[in-house]
């Protein structure tokens, strides 16, 4: 049996902002191209009064570990608003005195008054969706920003006591050669960043750049070359320092997203805001992303509609805790999944561990279950016959 | 009784109009209401009428009101419009006093037509010309009419001009049916002789055979004989197609029908044979019965192992209704255990394969469709094979021989050139060149059958725009220079992939099927090689690189149901394919690599 209960959701806190400044043809998360100054005040003052609705319908004896402002660009609420729902979420919720609080910034939309404002308001880590350091790359993706916003950013970033932030790269791009993927990695190494997150191009065929790729307008380069890419640039980062600690993830020592860990270690957390998605007992479950009914419900201090995503069984709680927890370099202690969900890993899966080590893929040892180097890029062989 | 009964069937290629000229003649004839009418009313199978295309429609009693003032009884029996049917068209024919030839006043006569017609007249049939699709802008009645005198000898004054859609010229073309076509003329009072025409497997009542009696009457209670299997069988039920099933007490000389008799099987009931009574037998059959063998064999095998069984009853239950559906049971190193089963055509392989995926919910993996060779040992003894995996050791062999065809092909004059091109590349051997028209003209070569199989109509089809038209009939075998090519994986040999080639084409076909391997396989965890060899020797060589991406680089709390959909579907993706050794080959691979037009 596994041994979740009510008293430990959740463990982290996050929560939506659906808008940006300008939607990016690569992006097929909800979010909403424009915001006016109402909408910010309006939505900010929904979420506290979602904030109150979750807080009386949950009894978690654990503290927060973590909150995380996500998006859209939740940078474009001022301080002022981040304040009020960090407030909020601290008087409603027991929150941890370490807990790490995680704003997602777009490098346009800071300046040092503002990230000065969000330190005090209790932010203590930065994302900023950097994505490329070469102007022309950004302007595919249809990035606000170019390479000098970056490097102001940083530049006031540093000047401040947070030391804590990430940036996020992508890789991949059409037209991208290996050496050029590099270069963007050099010049990031000058930010000096404690996480940095890399991903491959991946386009969704309803993005605009999903078309352009459909279309064969546009070309994103072969297998093989992103291949190349993706292990140079964890060689690279490797031999500056930096840990890989996910498939995409790499920190220095100590700097890991605990955040995103909760993800992949298959931990509760309460998702907030139009469109965000929680975890809990084996269900995930989303508020509907439709900013007016959010906007709505919450003036009349309604239940949020929600959509029902996934209600799992024992065999589907195992099997998910599996796939994500084998994205982790780390990979699965079969100690702590034994006492966690009552199943020993490596007799349940006996017959898969032993295809996917033949293949070179997989490894057990040492009372662990994880990808090898080469496993990381062909994780989806291995993940989906851990499928229930 | 008889004067007042016509019985004629409808010759038209695929395509051509037939379904819906049969709708027209049921509505018209009150056979049917508004309310029951649906299109195609008479196409049997839903595969047929999905596809757009009759294979053969179910015969039917029309009661006629002629101008005369008379009623008569036209009763349609159809002709199967595809080439792997023909010996069905000839008995079909043969039930019949005339037939009704539809041609597209567009298109033009087709070989496939060419062939049942003159199939047509040497039955004596008397043969009603009619252009449709008259309607049409493209039509050209005038000269389509031209083409069937000069092509038939018909006259062109007598063909009619209709359009089957709108009904124009229908009522016309019964009329010309009641007048032209003589009525049967049987003897009520001699011996019983009926000729069954087709036959279908009902689950209540078993075998229900579709006769025509020439001679004699039969009974409900009767004893009746089949000529050619000897069986004895008491008819329970008979009855006429009207077109719902309707009983009749007796059924006489001139007359279409049903008739059933506890038959557990439709082998039992062949298209071809004569039945008879048992009490009083004619003489002899009526004349024309044939087995009807094979000539296209292909392996059938379930994708996973455990579906054996049911791919079995399957099979059993679709040769019910299917007498010239064979399958023995055989075994392949690389696919497990299968069936190799036999074909009248590729049609009717596609047919069955589709039936039993779609029918019995089977997921099947086919190979490569293969003739039958008939090899000559070394020590005097004669082997027929229908699977390259038993190929004989070539010392053993002193003759290997492979099927031939009379192909007739009709082209306009523009493409003559290209239709001896491809025919020579397809080994064919050049017999009669006939101008049909100034413009039309017959081309007859014979070619080996396998040549056929491969892809000769897609070749036909593209080299002239879609007018060639192509009927063919086997021949006989003939001495050929063949071997055997085999296909390696990483060392290891497909059996079934291997596959029989013309000696001069062995390197080029390896090739080519080497490269849409490579294509076909999808990259795998280690560098797959493949080779084509004959015997030792190796002839072709690719390899398809290691895979090196498969990851899903994004995956956090928003996101993770979607991305484990995709995780889903790949994982349904994996049945898909077939585990040969440690390389997964997709089910579809085994056919899809000879389909060398495919690229």
């Amino acid at each position: 049996m596994t041994q979740e209960s009510n008293s430990s959701f959740p463990k982290g806190i996050y929560i939506h902002f659906p808008f940006c400044l300008k939607k990016c043809s690569y992006c097929d998360f909800y979010s909403i191209p424009g915001v006016s100054a109402s909408i910010r005040d309006q939505y900010t003052q929904a979420l506290l009064h979602e904030i109150d609705r979750q807080a009386a319908v949950t009894c978690s004896s654990n503290p927060i570990q973590s909150i995380y402002f996500g998006g859209g660009t939740p940078s474009l609420l001022s301080s002022g608003q981040i304040a009020r729902v960090l407030e909020r979420v601290n008087a409603r919720f027991q929150v941890d005195a370490g807990a790490e609080i995680t704003l997602e910034a777009n490098p346009a939309t800071l300046d040092r008054d503002k990230l000065v404002g969000m330190l005090e308001a209790g932010i203590n880590r930065i994302s900023l969706g950097v994505q490329s350091f070469n102007d022309n790359e950004l302007q595919m993706l249809g990035r606000v920003h170019n390479s000098s916003d970056v490097f102001k950013t940083i530049d006031i970033i540093k000047s401040l006591p947070l030391k804590n932030y990430n940036i996020d790269l992508i890789y991949g791009l059409p037209g991208q050669s290996i050496e050029g993927w590099l270069g963007n990695l050099q010049q990031l190494m000058s930010c000096h960043p404690r996480h940095i997150s890399m991903y491959l191009l991946q386009l969704d065929p309803v993005t605009p750049m999903g078309q352009e790729v459909d279309s064969k307008r546009m070309l994103l380069p072969d297998d093989d070359s992103v291949a190349d890419m993706y292990y140079a640039g964890i060689d690279y980062l490797t031999g500056k320092g930096y840990r890989q600690y996910e498939i995409s993830n790499l920190s220095l020592p100590g700097a890991e997203c605990r955040h995103n860990i909760f993800y992949w270690q298959a931990e509760s957390y309460l998702g907030l805001g139009a469109g965000a998605v929680s975890y809990g007992k084996g269900r995930r479950w989303r508020n509907l992303p439709d900013i007016n009914a959010y906007l709505n419900c919450c003036q009349s201090q309604e239940t949020c509609p929600i959509e029902e995503l996934e209600h799992m069984d024992e065999q589907g709680i195992i099997s998910d805790a599996v796939i994500l927890g084998l994205r982790m370099t780390d990979g699965i202690d079969l100690e702590r999944f034994s006492q966690r969900f009552g199943i020993d890993l490596a007799s349940y899966y006996k017959e898969v561990i032993k295809l996917c080590r033949a293949q070179g893929l997989l490894e057990m040892e040492q009372g662990r279950l994880f990808l090898t180097k080469t496993g990381y890029f062909l994780s989806n062989q291995v993940l989906c016959r851990f499928m229930a | 009784m008889q004067d007042k009964i016509r019985n004629f069937s409808i010759i038209a290629h695929i395509d051509h109009g037939k379904s819906t000229l049969a709708d027209r003649l049921l509505e018209m004839t009150g056979a049917l209401s508004q309310r029951e009418m649906r299109e195609q009313f008479l196409d049997k199978m839903d595969l047929e009428r999905e596809k757009g295309i009759t294979i053969k429609l179910q015969p039917v009693r029309l009661k006629y009101q002629a101008r005369d003032g008379q009623e008569y009884i036209l009763n349609l029996i159809d002709t199967p419009g595809h080439v792997d049917f023909s010996y069905e068209v000839s008995r079909s024919l043969a039930a019949c006093e005339g037939a009704l030839l539809v041609v597209d006043a567009s298109q033009g006569i087709e070989a496939q037509t060419l062939a049942n017609v003159y199939m047509a007249m040497d039955l004596n049939l008397e043969i009603i010309g009619a252009v449709n699709k008259i309607d049409l802008p493209g039509a050209e009645p005038e000269v389509v009419m031209q083409e069937m005198e000069n092509v038939l000898g018909l006259d062109q004054t007598e063909v009619l001009p209709i359009s089957a859609k709108l009904g124009t010229g229908v009522i016309d073309l019964m009329e010309a049916i009641v007048k032209r076509i003589p009525p049967p003329q049987g003897d009520e009072e001699a011996p019983l002789q009926a000729l069954i025409f087709d036959s279908y497997f009902d689950s209540y009542k078993g075998a229900i055979s579709y006769i025509r009696v020439v001679s004699g009457q039969v009974r409900k209670g009767n004893i009746i004989r089949m000529m050619y299997s000897q069986k004895e069988y008491e008819v329970t039920e008979i009855g006429v197609v009207s077109p719902y099933m309707t009983e009749v007490p007796v059924l006489k000389a001139g007359e279409v029908g049903y008739l059933v008799a506890g038959i557990k099987n439709v082998k039992d009931t062949r298209v071809g044979d004569t039945i008879t009574g048992a009490n009083h037998p004619a003489d002899k059959p009526l004349p024309g019965y044939q087995e009807v063998k094979p000539m296209v064999y292909c392996g059938i095998y379930p994708l996973e192992n455990i579906d054996f069984e049911r791919l079995r009853d399957a099979l059993d239950k679709l040769k019910l209704n299917d007498a010239s559906l064979f399958y023995e049971p055989e075994t392949s190193d690389a696919l497990g255990f299968g069936f190799r089963c036999g074909f009248l055509g590729l049609l009717h392989l596609e047919i069955v394969r589709e039936r039993l995926e779609r029918e019995y919910d089977l997921s099947l993996l086919a190979t490569a469709p293969s003739v039958v060779y008939k090899f000559r040992l070394t020590d005097g003894s004669e082997l027929y094979i229908s699977n390259p995996t038993h190929w004989p050791a070539p010392q053993k062999v002193d003759q290997i021989m492979e099927p031939y065809v009379k192909a007739s092909i009709m082209v306009p004059h523009d493409y003559v050139g290209g239709i001896m091109e491809l025919c020579q590349e397809k080994r064919g051997l050049f017999v009669t060149m006939e101008y049909l028209t100034p413009h039309r003209v017959l081309m007859t070569y014979k070619l080996p059958l396998a040549e056929i199989l491969y892809d000769f109509f897609d070749a036909l089809k593209s080299r002239t725009r879609g007018y060639a038209s192509l009927d063919y009939e086997v021949i006989g075998f003939e001495v050929s220079d063949l071997v055997k090519v085999d296909i390696m994986l990483n060392g290891e040999a497909v059996d079934a992939l291997s596959f029989i080639v013309h000696e001069e084409k062995s390197y080029f076909r390896a090739r080519t099927i080497a490269e849409r391997l490579r294509r076909i396989i999808p990259r795998q965890m280690y560098e797959v090689i493949i080779q084509a060899s004959i015997g030792s020797k190796i002839i072709a060589r690719e390899n398809i690189k290691a895979m090196r991406k498969d990851v899903l680089a994004k995956c956090y709390g928003g996101d993770i149901t979607r991305k484990k959909k995709l995780l889903e579907k790949q994982k349904e993706g994996k049945k898909r394919m077939k585990q040969i050794g440690h390389i997964e080959v997709p089910k579809d691979a085994f056919l899809k690599v000879m389909n060398i037009e495919e690229d």
